[in-house]
């Protein structure tokens, strides 16, 4: 689903260059639940905004889907994160003025759903996160759980096939932190390709796969069992 | 963007909203105003005059010495003038007369049909005292009846003919034939064309010549000379020195085609028209400069916004046409406050000068006008706004 | 002291973080101050009262003793030598002149190539009434004819070269008169003894000369003359003095309501008479205009001047609302640095203060800026409509008005985000 080959970044100022990522080799499966983890300023979030072309990259290649994606135009690679890819951000990013409703119909606008359509996977997504009620709250309104739910039934709404999060729970309490963990796993089992950048270790082990960055390069790739984690 | 979030995108910065909406719809009503105006000034620069503008000059002057001022030194001197210029080459014609044409007031008087006084009589009509020349040079079409040929003085025995213009004529006379018929200055000779006497009359067209000898010139007279259309500057040129060395002992007020004289004629609507103009120029360059600052703020503050609408998939082109349709509601909403200040402004300014009234296609050229304006203003704004990194504002906080 | 340095050197900074915005709002205000000051300078020139002490004093009357019927007409606004010497028996006012204008050639002799002057054709009281100062010389000792002249201090000094020339001889169209007094600078303005047909804008006349030796030397007037029988304009001395050729100003003194409700009876009774004899048919429609509403009753107020105060009144408003708009942008932008230095410690009336003092920097910023482009406009306006130039000049008080609407422009422009950046939740700023 996902291959990097030789994905090296670079990010330069005057003075100096700094080697985000480099020779950066990876494959992502369909259906993979992978945590991404490694120490701060690792290129972790360089990584994971790679993937999912909101960064652009200076060396290799990156394919989704078989396809690679260098040197798509805006309108291509817009087109691909909105069909594509879902986004669930650490500050949750929701636009404070609109409303929940609003909020996840943002990306299915985008790709010219019609009303009808737009509604009926909005209440989908807002019924997963267990949301339906709040749907006329505005983000301000919510509870941190309430609104990266809300950041995830946006995600989840344009039916992507691969979920970035990053550190989705950073902002979070514990108890709602695990209910947010819950909701990705049952995401995942629905066969969402889940590709999540965190700091804590055991959210990297509930992920059935655990990719570790450090200096920009991908140092290890370790393989767990996420059922016999979750049921354990 | 469905309307209803460009709304409330609109609401969230209501004050600022407000502000640019209440300028909006202040230039939109200034805008339309000048349009009107300076329309209006056309027209009026443009109307018919029935005379030859380029071709004819006119001098103003007067005699300095009480002598020349008074028949039959004036008379003289009067020959000896006209005799000079028709020798000036280019001179096609040349005519004295008490005054010009084109003027905003002069010497005039009623005109009626003594046997009908009160239903005939036409008011301030401009009694013009010419030499026979006078219709040469002006170009002036006889419609009906015979020019007199000679001068014969308007307070002989002999009662001097009268040429009056055509709408004169059918006003003293009821559209029936004037020739023959007596008006209470004399008898009428010939019906000539329409030509623009004065503008305080009440109809520009009436007017009432007699080819007489001038008798006094204390308030100074015309000279109208017609040129080839190829040498009036020339001729123009020539002028004052020829006169001068008929008779020095003359002031020369200003010599001006016919053309200048009507431009003079409406100079102050001119100058009204101008500074409008200029004002409403200024008005939208204060409204672009609005819409701009407006646009760019908006960008700045709201660049997770735009970055998060960037990762969720929004094209630069979207967030672009985006920011555009905001400032687009914005100065369309504007342009609608604007149709009723301009209804407002266009009484106010009826009650102290002459301003047609709205018709409909106006406020959609305003409004169009003002559309282009505020899209230029945006475009810069809205251009950075694409170039924000949905990886960088996302990241923000 | 050092404190308002520091004030100071704070906006500085705030200015030098954002000049482009800063620029814009001092320019959009000088815009907009800049042209409405322009035309409010001709406007209220214009309106202006060059008598204050006696413009509700000076009296024009105006009556329909004329050979025409007409039954709701106003009366002509100039009376005829008989009309005149009709009202002048009364002994109610306590100064009465008529007069007109017309035009002349001087010079000192033969030799002299003309110089073509105004002269204002009038009788003694002309000079008390409209406080005309005499610089040398006297005026007429009566309203008779005589071949005596007053010169204004210009037309002396042109054509004689200095102003002390009572008792020197001069040819006024080639006609030898007496020098008998020269006036000290004066400039009526608006010029009300002569108001119809927009005469108000005109300068004053460079040669006075008696009334009766106007008539008796055929000086038609310049400006509005008008017969309504056969009288004949080159018989000023006889037709003139007899018939209805009408083209005098008179201006009667009435001081007191008494004489002025008095004037108005014997205005009355003249008419009356008049009629009764036979000499004229119309109804009664005197009227007695005082001279500060001489222009309004001519209806010459200039209409283009008055249009356009209308809409710089507006185009003022739309900069403050412009101006403030980008002010709040601008505050706005700059509100994270305004809550750090309240979290800092700064109270509110030390950050009030320091946005007075932004308010001071931007007054002295747009005053300038204003009063170039009032000149520039001006000088535009005088290029458009050059019959009003007399009425562009800027006195003390005009210069002092337009520093205190600056100074409340930019008072209103700052106030608003001032407000907003002082008063508003410190928690949410700092956090945004």
């Amino acid at each position: 689903m996902i291959t990097l080959t030789n994905l090296g970044k670079v990010f330069r100022t005057e003075l100096i260059e700094t080697h985000a990522l480099r020779e950066v080799n990876l494959q992502v499966n369909e259906g993979e639940f992978a945590a991404l983890t490694g120490p701060s300023g690792s290129g972790k979030s360089t990584l994971l905004n790679i993937l999912g072309t909101l960064e652009s990259f200076d060396s290799g290649d990156y394919q989704l889907d078989g396809k690679s994606v260098k040197g798509l135009p805006d309108a291509a690679l817009s087109k691909l994160r909105n069909e594509k890819i879902g986004f669930i951000f650490q500050s949750f990013n929701l636009i404070k003025d609109f409303s929940i409703y609003d909020n996840i119909e943002l990306p299915l606008r985008y790709r010219g759903l019609k009303a009808a359509e737009r509604k009926q996977r909005i209440e989908q997504a807002l019924e997963l996160v267990g949301l339906h009620a709040r749907r006329d709250y505005l983000p301000g309104q919510l509870s941190g759980g309430q609104q990266q739910r809300v950041a995830i039934a946006r995600a989840i709404a344009g039916q992507p096939r691969i979920l970035l999060a990053d550190e989705p729970t950073g902002n979070l309490d514990s108890l709602m932190a695990r209910q947010v963990m819950e909701l990705l796993e049952q995401i995942n089992r629905q066969g969402c390709t889940i590709l999540m950048v965190t700091h804590d270790p055991d959210q990297a082990r509930r992920a059935g796969r655990n990719i570790q960055i450090i200096d920009g390069q991908l140092h290890d790739s370790t393989m767990y069992d996420p059922l016999a984690q979750h049921t354990a | 963007m469905p309307l209803h979030l460009l709304f409330k995108s609109l609401q969230r910065r209501k004050v600022v909203t407000t502000l640019l909406l209440v300028q909006l719809a202040m230039t939109f009503a200034l805008l339309l105003n000048s349009i009107l105006l300076a329309q209006q000034t056309r027209q009026q620069l443009q109307q018919s005059t029935g005379l030859p503008l380029q071709q004819t000059l006119q001098v103003q002057l007067k005699p300095t010495t009480i002598a020349l001022r008074q028949y039959p030194a004036l008379g003289d001197l009067l020959t000896r003038q006209l005799e000079a210029i028709r020798t000036v080459p280019g001179v096609v014609a040349v005519a004295y007369s008490n005054q010009g044409p084109l003027l905003q007031g002069g010497n005039n008087g009623n005109v009626e049909d003594p046997d009908r006084e009160e239903l005939s009589r036409a008011n301030a009509v401009p009694l013009y005292t010419v030499s026979a020349d006078f219709f040469n040079v002006l170009q002036l079409q006889v419609l009906a009846g015979e020019l007199p040929q000679h001068e014969i003085a308007v307070d002989g025995v002999a009662k001097s003919p009268v040429v009056i213009t055509q709408s004169l004529a059918n006003k003293v006379f009821d559209d029936k034939p004037a020739v023959g018929r007596l008006v209470n200055r004399g008898p009428v000779a010939a019906v000539v064309a329409d030509f623009y006497g004065q503008r305080w009359a009440g109809t520009v067209n009436y007017n009432s010549i007699q080819v007489a000898p001038l008798l006094g010139v204390d308030w100074g007279y015309s000279l109208l000379i017609r040129t080839t259309s190829d040498s009036t500057t020339k001729v123009r040129q020539a002028l004052t020195q020829v006169l001068q060395q008929v008779d020095s002992n003359i002031e020369i007020f200003y010599i001006r085609t016919l053309a200048e004289q009507q431009q003079l004629l409406y100079s102050n609507e001119f100058g009204l028209a101008s500074l409008l103009s200029l004002l409403s120029a200024l008005m939208l360059l204060v409204s672009m400069i609005s819409s701009y600052s407006n646009a760019y703020f908006h960008t700045l503050k709201h660049q997770q916004e735009i970055g998060i609408k960037r990762a969720l998939g929004a094209s630069k082109g979207r967030i672009f046409t985006e920011l555009l349709s905001e400032n687009w509601l914005t100065t369309a909403l504007g342009a609608v406050a604007g149709v009723g200040c301009a209804l407002v402004l266009n009484q106010v300014l009826a009650q102290v000068i002459s301003i047609p009234s709205l018709n409909w296609w106006l406020p959609l050229l305003t409004c169009t006008v003002l559309l282009l304006c505020v899209t230029v203003a945006t475009w810069y704004p809205a251009t950075i706004a694409t170039r924000i990194s949905p990886a960088t504002a996302t990241k923000a906080l | 002291m050092e404190q308002l340095f520091y004030y100071l050197k704070v906006s500085w900074f705030s200015i030098k973080r954002a000049p482009l915005p800063y620029m814009l709002t001092v320019l959009i205000l000088s815009l907009g101050l800049g042209v409405f000051f322009s035309n409010a300078t001709f406007y209220y020139r214009m309106n202006s009262d060059p008598l204050p002490d006696k413009s509700d004093k000076l009296f024009f009357p105006m009556l329909m003793l004329v050979p025409y019927q007409c039954s709701d007409c106003k009366p002509p606004p100039v009376l005829s030598y008989s009309n005149v010497a009709k009202l002048d028996v009364s002994t109610i006012p306590s100064a009465k002149a008529a007069m007109y204008s017309a035009d002349g050639y001087l010079r000192q002799h033969a030799a002299q190539p003309p110089t073509p002057v105004t002269v204002r054709i009038t009788q003694r009281d002309f000079f008390s009434m409209f406080d005309v100062p005499l610089l040398h010389g006297t005026i007429w000792a009566d309203n008779q004819a005589r071949d005596e002249l007053l010169l204004s201090k210009a037309t002396a000094e042109k054509i004689l070269g200095r102003t002390d020339v009572v008792g020197q001889q001069l040819l006024l169209d080639d006609r030898l008169f007496t020098i008998i007094g020269v006036l000290d600078d004066w400039q009526m303005l608006p010029k009300l003894y002569d108001a119809y047909n927009r005469q108000y804008l005109n300068p004053v006349e460079d040669v006075y000369l008696p009334l009766e030796s106007g008539y008796d030397y055929n000086y038609l007037s310049s400006t509005n003359s008008s017969t309504f029988d056969d009288a004949d304009f080159r018989k000023l001395a006889t037709d003139g003095r007899n018939k209805a050729l009408h083209q005098l100003q008179y201006w009667v003194q009435l001081d007191t309501p008494a004489q002025q409700q008095a004037y108005r009876q014997f205005m009355a009774n003249l008419v009356t008479d008049e009629k009764a004899a036979g000499r004229h048919p119309s109804a009664e429609a005197n009227q007695l205009v005082m001279l500060r509403d001489i222009v309004r009753y001519f209806g010459g107020e200039s209409a283009d001047i008055k249009a356009f105060a209308i809409v710089t009144l507006l185009f003022l408003l739309v900069s403050v609302f412009n101006a403030s708009h980008l002010s709040l942008n601008r505050y706005l932008s700059n509100q994270y640095e305004f809550s750090l230095r309240r979290a800092l410690g700064a109270n509110r009336s030390q950050l009030q203060m320091q946005l007075l003092v932004d308010m001071g920097l931007m007054s002295t910023f747009t005053l300038a800026g204003a009063a170039v482009i009032a000149y520039g406009c001006t000088k535009l306006m005088n290029s458009l409509w050059p019959a009003n130039h007399l009425f562009a000049g800027w006195d003390v008080q005009l210069m002092l008005a337009l520093a205190v609407l600056t100074l409340f422009c930019s008072y209103l422009v700052t106030l608003y985000p001032s407000l907003r950046a002082s008063f508003g939740s410190l928690n949410k700023q700092l956090k945004e």
